[in-house]
């Protein structure tokens, strides 16, 4: 037996007093990878500061750029803007090598919000919610899977998930929904 | 029925009664009564068979250190639980209790023959009664040892409930809410700090539920604990009750079991029957308390017979006489309160039998006062009574000599031996402990982890020395944890102050042989049995426990340990520290394998990966395999067929015309940067700088000692820019390895890998006809044989979907796969199964994918390969870059036993029968008429029935397998001895004539 959940359909997977979880639409997605020397040029080119401490965010526009290591960042932005950010990363290629893979179609993200989102995130999450300021993020794991937890707000946040690991993590996301409204 | 309640007294709720059945028998208890308090309250102490000797016994304590009053209860279908401890489950109305280790019945058991032959059943029984003959043990001896073994009845039924789990960060975890833990509580919080208390039991209060006569500031105790617990609430510390701490791990990570709906008649269907909290505290103060000792004596087990504490827990909190006529025996001031309380409740004390020549005088002064005999410095002897004590018989001592008996007239007989702190989480933590020679307990000395122990857990005594320390170590808590809090001072009125000395056995008059003095209650050992156990020549306290059983019970010994250890170290004539102390281990109480499970069953039970294309194989009738953490569709029975006609029918079917596969679940990894070439050449065994862009290659990866790794086609997109695939199942491990050479041997070089796979979906299409189906969808390529040659890869759009093509073949026929992104890979293959309908195309699974690449001879890496493999071994040689100045695994590669002639070489085997198909995994041999054991040359990889071949076929690896093509070899099996051939491992279009169409 195995959990089944259409990933096709953006739209809300779970809903309680405690908490809701809502698939998201599509957005383009890159892994940028680069040494301390590119670093400037790629985000002349990117029109951002690439943020240097890991967990820091930035956002220009539509693009929201996560550091989740010293050589790496996580891009998330429009599809209409997935060329763009393509041409601009290669137009310094010669000058700062750096890795821009896309990656729009590995994962999908879910949005928990509600009163409890923080409580249901314990359910699956071994992190320490109170020091993951709002308007950071963390590659961390759920319920056994690697996943980028973002805070938006106080109870809001973002789970970036490999699509496969998806059906496992929603439904205990489901499960906690119904649990924390029966407290 | 007599009724021992006492009207208004103690913490139920005297206007709600609540029904509940033990042995069918309907009784009546209170809202807030356990098990236990409701049954003595109707005068039943009578409440289970010892596990030995069947012996009648009732509740000793009145928590959850209970060895003796062990139920099985049941709140529904499946919901029945053995081993409950009647004196920590609560009633409601309709729960049904039974008694447990009786036939016929609790009053009559036959089992209790066991306790007239005592003198057989003595330490070490079972080692030295079922050692002969050897022929016995299977069939006699280990069969009635298991049906003997174990308490109660294993439940039979699925377990309906469901359980969680949650992960839990606070600054201060505090353990036990009695006084030393709500003090601890209050300091921490007030410094601001972010503050857990968890408490067993059903209320927080702890001692002060059993004490309501203490005075805290001036208040009364309970109205002292209700504002007091308003206020830690009001500070943000969140109170967790019957939530018990099982197990203290590293780092300050404590397990926790929260019963959430044992204590519920209808709980709510979303709530969760236990949740257990994984918490990491940055400082835990363990405020556990003392547990109450038994005294060792002839008798000290029969219904009626409990510890005093327990009684005056049982009278103040419960509101519960438990009898009407009670001798208290005791070595420590404590009893002598619970014998008041008694008395001015009405029960009648016959006597105070202490062990101490002269008590203190204000206790025996009160006892006058109230009318009660004092005995002191008496010991006890026996006592009477078959399903609950009628007498007891004491003696007075006097130097040293045991005088003439007396029978004291009683219906219990309530008991204290002193006071040991609770020491077991401390224990888990490997702090070590230190002897208190005055005291005759072991203290907690040096810490392992951020914690402190508060209160009586650490040998203090009375509410007063438990409330300020508790403030204090909260305080301590506060301050290592960078805060400065404030201290308010503490008084305490009618505090009950005390001590106490320790005893082994209590001396008597009678043959000490013959004595059933009991030790540890729940596994029937006796005094007798220890002292055997040494003079048998058991000399560590490690050995002991193993040889008599003491302490291993479900309740880990919680009273019996020091009573134990004080015998043992009598016997041995040793002081205790250099006997030792068994080691506690988690969970502090029993722990249900639901709580350990949590969410983890049914749908939940683990992550089960899952391709885009997998609800399509499952609407078609897939059959599944587990292939590491992922589900792959293994074959497409059609109706009334098996498993061995479907692939044959896919084999077929692919090789005539065309096959689909789902290869989603391959591991995919892109290498980006400008030495990305040097970094493959580094990696892989194969030579690099030569392919060129378009072009792909088959790559071997070894680990540092030369054996395989992994495999994979590697396609280059460009210049800078590689598509690495990898198994199924070497997927994370491959990346793993690469980061690692990159991170710590190679930092110097720009390239930089991105896992992709599940960015996209694979679609294998295989067959004659395959360029013929896909040629229509394609825009931007020719897919001419010239101009898109096996073992090439473009980018390109197949339906309208960007893609990723590589021209590669897995079964010896012109294949492709398309790569396309993930969220189109179902719409694309539905595209392509309806537009291959006019080439019958043929969806299938990985057995046939296995059977299509065994008859080419393509290795599984893992299948025929099992890490001991080389390329040379694997007939996969020419894949090494032998000019090429290094590579992972070139120098494992030369070491003399790898490049030793007559190693296992994986070779062809046909069978010469031409029928019989090999069991993969069976040992061949060269010569079936050895003696056994027989020398083995290898063993059988990989071995299918083959459409193509006409005939079964196989690999091996076999011992020189390259120089003994032809020869014969001998596969030994259960059946009789399967002769087959060595041959080459290509049994099918050794040209490769079909791959270039």
């Amino acid at each position: 037996m195995t959990a089944h959940i259409n990933l096709s359909q953006a739209g809300v997977l779970a809903k309680s007093l405690a908490a809701s979880v809502t698939l998201l639409e599509p957005v383009a997605r890159f892994s940028l990878r680069t040494g301390a020397a590119g670093q400037a040029k790629l985000s002349a080119a990117l029109g951002l500061t690439l943020p240097t401490k890991v967990g820091q965010r930035t956002q220009a526009g539509q693009t929201e750029v996560l550091c989740l290591g010293p050589d790496e960042w996580m891009l998330h932005t429009s599809e209409s803007l997935a060329g763009t950010i393509l041409q601009a990363c290669e137009s310094v290629y010669a000058d700062a090598p750096h890795s821009l893979t896309e990656i729009s179609d590995r994962e999908v993200t879910v949005r928990i919000e509600g009163p409890k989102a923080s409580e249901l995130l314990t359910l699956g999450c071994p992190r320490d919610l109170d020091k993951l300021p709002v308007g950071e993020a963390r590659r961390t794991v759920f319920d056994g899977a690697t996943i980028i937890l973002w805070r938006d707000a106080a109870e809001t946040y973002r789970i970036d998930v490999w699509r496969s690991f998806a059906p496992h993590l929603i439904s205990l996301l489901q499960t906690g929904c119904g649990e924390l409204a029966a407290e | 029925m007599t009724n021992f309640r006492v009207p208004g007294r103690g913490r139920v709720q005297h206007g709600k009664p609540v029904t509940f059945t033990f042995d069918s028998k309907t009784f009546r208890g209170l809202e807030g009564d356990t098990v236990a308090s409701a049954l003595l309250a109707n005068g039943v102490h009578l409440m289970g068979r010892s596990f030995k000797y069947h012996r009648p016994r009732g509740p000793v304590s009145a928590g959850s250190e209970e060895p003796n009053a062990l139920v099985g209860t049941r709140r529904g279908k499946g919901q029945f639980e053995p081993n409950t401890r009647a004196t920590v489950q609560e009633i409601w109305n309709g729960l049904q209790v039974n008694s447990q280790n009786k036939y016929p019945s609790l009053k009559f058991d036959i089992g209790a023959v066991n306790d007239r032959a005592y003198m057989l059943f003595s330490a070490g029984f079972y080692y030295k009664t079922f050692m002969w003959p050897k022929s016995f043990w299977d069939k006699v001896y280990e069969p009635f040892i298991r049906s003997a073994a174990g308490l109660g009845v294993s439940p039979s039924e699925p377990d309906p409930d469901h359980y969680a789990s949650r992960y839990l960060h606070t600054d201060v975890l505090v353990v036990g809410a009695g006084p030393a833990g709500l003090a601890a509580a209050r300091s921490a919080a007030s410094a601001g700090l972010r503050v857990t208390l968890v408490d067993e039991n059903a209320e927080a209060g702890g001692t002060l539920l059993s004490e309501p006569q203490v005075e805290i500031n001036g208040q009364p105790a309970w109205t002292w604990l209700a504002s007091e617990l308003a206020e830690l609430e009001k500070l943000g510390v969140r109170i967790m009750t019957r939530t018990t701490a099982i197990g203290y791990y590293h780092q300050n990570m404590v397990g926790l079991c929260q019963k959430l709906t044992d204590h519920l008649k209808t709980p709510d269907a979303a709530t969760p029957r236990e949740r257990l909290w994984r918490v990491r505290a940055g400082q835990v103060i363990l405020a556990q308390g003392a547990l109450e000792k038994p005294l060792v004596f002839d008798g000290n087990d029969r219904p009626g017979v409990m510890l005093a504490g327990a009684a005056q827990t049982y009278l103040n909190r419960y509101g519960v006489r438990v009898g009407s006529r009670a001798v208290v025996a005791t070595s420590h001031d404590s009893a002598w309160y619970a014998a008041f309380d008694l008395a001015e409740a009405g029960t009648f004390v016959e006597a105070i039998v202490d062990t101490r020549q002269e008590p203190r005088s204000d206790l025996v002064t009160e006892a006058k006062r109230r009318g009660i005999t004092v005995l002191a410095g008496y010991t006890v002897t026996g006592t009477s009574g078959r399903l609950r004590v009628s007498s007891v018989r004491v003696n007075k001592v006097q130097n040293g000599k045991v005088l003439e008996a007396e029978t004291l007239t009683c219906d219990c007989l309530l008991m204290c031996g002193g006071w040991t702190p609770s020491l077991h989480l401390f224990s888990h933590t490997k702090g070590s402990l230190q002897w208190d020679p005055e005291a005759q307990t072991f203290l907690p000395d040096r810490k392992t982890e951020d914690c402190q122990i508060a209160g009586a857990g650490r040998g203090l005594w009375g509410i007063e020395a438990a409330l300020t320390d508790g403030r204090d170590m909260g305080a301590a808590c506060a301050k290592a944890l960078g805060k400065s809090p404030a201290v308010a001072s503490v008084s305490v009125g009618n505090d009950r102050p005390g001590t106490g000395v320790s005893h082994t056995e209590l001396p008597t008059d009678l043959n000490p042989g013959k004595a059933r003095a009991f030790v540890d209650y729940q596994n029937d050992v006796t005094a007798k049995d220890l002292r055997l156990a040494v003079r048998e020549g058991m000399r560590s306290i490690e050995h002991v426990k193993r040889y008599t059983t003491n302490g291993m019970a479900t309740d880990q010994g919680k009273m019996s340990n020091i009573n134990g250890l004080n015998i043992a170290a009598d016997a041995l004539g040793k002081p205790q520290p250099q006997v030792g102390l068994t080691t506690f281990r988690p969970p502090y109480t029993p722990t249900t394998f639901g709580a350990l499970a949590g969410y983890h069953r049914g749908d939940h039970f683990e992550v089960t990966r899952k391709t885009p294309i997998d609800g399509w194989a499952e609407a078609h009738g897939a059959v599944f395999e587990p292939v590491s953490q992922w589900r792959r569709a293994w074959y497409f029975p059609k109706p009334g067929e098996d498993m061995e006609e479907a692939v044959s029918r896919e084999c077929r079917a692919t090789r005539a015309s065309l096959g689909i596969f789902d290869a989603s679940t391959l591991g995919k990894i892109e290498v980006v940067g400008p030495d990305a070439v040097e970094f493959m050449n580094r990696m892989y065994t194969n030579p690099w700088t030569k392919l060129a862009p378009g072009r792909t290659r088959y790559g071997l990866l070894l680990g540092d000692d030369g054996f395989i790794r992994d495999d994979g086609v590697i396609g280059r997109l460009t210049n800078d820019r590689f598509h690495i695939t990898t198994t199924t199942g070497g997927a994370a491990r491959v990346l793993n390895m690469m980061e690692d050479y990159l991170q710590t041997e190679w930092p110097d070089l720009k390239v930089w890998l991105t896992s992709t796979t599940e960015q996209w979906s694979t679609i294998a299409l295989n067959g004659p006809n395959a360029r013929n189906l896909l040629e229509p969808f394609v825009e931007g390529l020719d897919l001419s044989d010239e101009a898109f040659p096996h073992m090439s890869i473009a980018e390109c759009t197949v339906a309208g979907f960007p893609s990723r093509l590589f021209r590669v073949s897995f079964t010896g026929e012109l294949g492709f796969e398309v790569n396309v992104p993930a969220r189109y890979g179902r719409a694309l293959w539905e595209k392509l199964f309806e537009a291959g309908q006019k080439y019958d195309i043929c969806p299938y699974g990985t057995e046939t994918m296995h059977v299509l690449r065994a008859e080419k001879g393509y290795i599984i890496v893992g299948q025929d390969t099992d890490g001991t493999v080389t390329p040379y071994d694997a007939g996969q040689g020419w894949a090494v870059g032998k000019t090429k100045p290094d590579f992972v695994g070139k120098r494992g590669l030369a070491r003399p036993d790898l490049a030793a002639e007559g190693r296992k070489q994986l070779v062809g085997l046909l069978t010469k029968d031409g029928k019989t198909k090999l069991e993969e995994g069976a040992q061949i041999v060269f010569d079936p008429n050895q003696p056994i054991p027989m020398k083995m040359v290898g063993h059988v990889t990989s071995s299918y029935h083959s459409v193509a071949a006409g005939r079964p076929i196989a690999m091996a690896l076999v011992e020189g397998g390259y120089s003994r093509m032809g020869e014969t070899v001998y596969i030994p099996m259960p059946f009789g001895t399967v002769e087959a051939t060595i041959t080459g491992t290509v049994f099918y279009d050794p040209e490769g004539e079909r791959l270039k169409l």
